[in-house]
């Protein structure tokens, strides 16, 4: 399959005057045309800032690529000048972001918003009328009448706004697109509409798109691939299949799992994962989970874990390095 | 708790946030209270601990109806009955040491006779939720949301309360840590006996630490029974379009097309007559617009209030 973004070895982190923090640690992932990506993690696993690596929108003054390649289409992004992103942000990749109710400009109304992007990436050479058409078109696409394009945000509600996000998203035909917890400050019902809907204007345009978000339930719903990650680094990769039937797995995608209460089990317990994620100021050195893993030996306090690899499920943990039997 | 009602008057009309629920709660058991934003489950839980005054009903307490009590009296029930709040970012004084905000209950309400009672329960009660005593100096900010959490529930417990309100207690926090604080309210519960009222919108939680639970939608029950019933037989169709829309960590489910119910939540400003669910019901006939469906029996303690059952 044709790749359309391919990660390599990415590594980001925040240098402030006072300390430096590691969010994200060589990952690398790739996905192809069509596909979903799931990442899944817990606050501050590195998810968004991923994300914002990915978009180029990293803080100009702290937010730094260390090291890595990111390949969009068989370009390096990271090597681009500023004015050469503009020209791939917003168009052929684009973003829905977490907060519906933040993301958009209040003073401006809602069919501008969507209008805005097409303005800026006119390459087909829009008349004012053709952009109007088609902002309607994107407006009914998403499942909003046309008639409340003239409107203000604020007369819109939350699961409406997030509509409005994704037809701005969506407005330039992007080969991908990057959801960031798209459905987090939402309602179930609402939810469950709008995950739908991304589905099926992914289905109808062959979109390309990266999930992000801390809910596994989402995840089984929607991606092809998943990502676990913890600290800054993939500890898991694989299909929806490896992951959630595997017979391997990552302690922490265990314990995940296990602190998920069951929908049709009746548990009085749940068995969380002990303890906090570590300080990315000061990561532990060897396996990034040790101090909260369960199964923990000498060797991963002291050496990193190699990844693990069976059919492409990818596993950094030493329990499966070397000794395949080892469960 | 009998025909409870807030109404809010707004600019735009009278918000009915809680209007007529009715129900009991027998002591030691948990009461699940599940509903999207703006259905009346946080208005509901301020309401029986009247930190809203109610518009009608009554709230009885151990049979005493502590709905028109004067302030002095109601200072004497208050810390029987204590609330666990949403948010640990922005219910805790961030320019009070941990130790100085669990104490704080007890000072207000005069229970401890020298400082070396005080440092004792707060010590005690520390330990009882999992906080480290080196943690007692620190401030709120130092700390990371679960530790938070437990403070709150710190200040919550710390006076012995016989019930206390969760309201969505675990929804600001990851799912690792929001297990640990549901396995610990639990512990809390068998060893203390504590009666819990527990608001949240996550099906899944609710069902995990429930005895019973009530659906709400625009201020109204439609639906109550035992957590069994509830995600066996499902009567009302807002209660299976919810359940529906669960996302369900398995294979199973995925790329399987739900039945999903359209629309949104329609205002609470002034509601026209009939059941609130209509306009996004599927099986909506001109029966359920014409006037209030009550809650009628289905089943030996499983009630639900809509016409086609």
């Amino acid at each position: 399959m044709e790749q359309v973004l391919k990660i390599e070895d990415l590594s980001i982190c925040y240098k402030t005057d006072l300390e430096t923090v590691y969010a994200v640690n060589g990952i690398s992932f790739s996905i192809g045309a069509g596909e979903t990506m799931g990442l899944v993690g817990e606050t501050g696993a590195g998810k968004t800032t991923t994300a914002l690596g990915i978009m180029g929108l990293l803080p100009e003054r702290t937010g730094k690529i260390t090291s890595g390649k990111i390949l969009f289409e068989d370009q390096d992004l990271c090597g681009m000048t500023e004015h050469e992103l503009l020209h791939i942000r917003g168009q052929k990749i684009s973003m829905i972001f977490q907060d519906p109710m933040t993301a958009l400009n209040p003073v401006l109304t809602v069919g501008d918003q969507i209008g805005e992007a097409l303005y800026l990436h006119n390459q087909d050479g829009l008349s004012q009328k053709e952009i109007d058409k088609k902002v309607e078109e994107t407006l009914e696409m998403v499942g909003i009448p046309k008639e409340r394009k003239k409107e203000y945000p604020y007369q819109f509600s939350g699961g409406m706004r997030q509509r409005v996000v994704i037809a701005i998203a969506l407005v330039c035909n992007p080969s991908l697109l990057i959801a960031d917890e798209p459905t987090t400050a939402l309602d179930v019902t609402i939810q469950a509409q709008i995950l739908s809907m991304i589905c099926d204007l992914q289905r109808k345009y062959g979109t390309s798109v990266i999930m992000i978000t801390h809910d596994l339930g989402v995840v089984a719903e929607t991606c092809d691939k998943v990502g676990i990650m913890y600290a800054g680094e993939i500890v898991e990769y694989g299909t929806l299949a490896d992951i959630f039937t595997g017979e391997k797995h990552h302690p922490y995608t265990d314990g995940l799992f296990g602190s998920i209460p069951s929908l049709t089990e009746n548990s009085r317990r749940l068995h969380p994962i002990e303890g906090l994620m570590p300080d990315p100021t000061e990561l532990p050195k060897g396996c990034r989970f040790a101090p909260r893993c369960k199964r923990c030996s000498e060797i991963c306090r002291q050496k990193k874990p190699p990844v693990y690899e069976e059919n492409g499920h990818q596993i950094r943990c030493h329990l499966f390095s070397g000794k395949e039997d080892a469960r | 708790m009998k025909n409870l009602k807030k109404y809010f008057h707004t600019s735009g009309g009278v918000l009915h946030a809680v209007d007529d629920v009715s129900f009991q709660i027998q002591k030691g058991k948990t009461m699940g209270v599940v509903g999207e934003s703006g259905c009346g489950k946080s208005t509901l839980g301020r309401t029986i601990l009247c930190l809203n005054e109610p518009t009608a009903g009554e709230i009885l307490f151990h049979g005493q109806d502590i709905a028109g009590l004067k302030k002095k009296e109601m200072n004497k029930i208050r810390p029987k009955m204590q609330m666990i709040f949403q948010d640990p970012y922005s219910s805790l004084n961030g320019r009070m040491t941990v130790r100085r905000l669990i104490e704080e209950p007890l000072i207000v309400n005069k229970v401890c006779k020298n400082k070396q009672e005080l440092k004792e329960r707060t010590d005690q009660i520390m330990e009882t939720v999992g906080l480290a005593p080196r943690l007692a100096m620190s401030y709120p900010h130092e700390l990371d949301g679960g530790r938070r959490q437990r403070i709150g529930i710190a200040r919550a417990l710390v006076l012995n309360p016989e019930f206390v309100v969760c309201d969505e207690p675990v929804s600001a926090l990851d799912v690792s840590i929001q297990a640990q604080i549901l396995n610990l309210l639990m512990d809390l519960q068998e060893k203390f006996g504590l009666t819990y009222l527990f608001i949240t919108h996550d099906l899944s939680v609710v069902r995990h630490i429930s005895d019973e639970i009530m659906v709400m939608y625009l201020g109204k029950c439609v639906e109550r029974a035992s957590f069994e019933e509830i995600f066996k037989n499902p009567v009302h169709p807002y209660t299976k379009a919810l359940l529906a829309a669960i996302p369900i960590p398995s294979v199973e489910s995925c790329h399987k097309r739900r039945e999903l119910i359209q629309g949104e939540v329609t205002s609470p400003v002034d509601p026209k007559p009939g059941c609130r669910f209509a306009a996004r019901c599927p099986y909506a006939t001109e029966a359920c617009r014409q006037s209030d469906i009550p809650l009628k029996e289905v089943a030996p303690g499983h009630m639900a209030a809509c016409l086609r059952v």
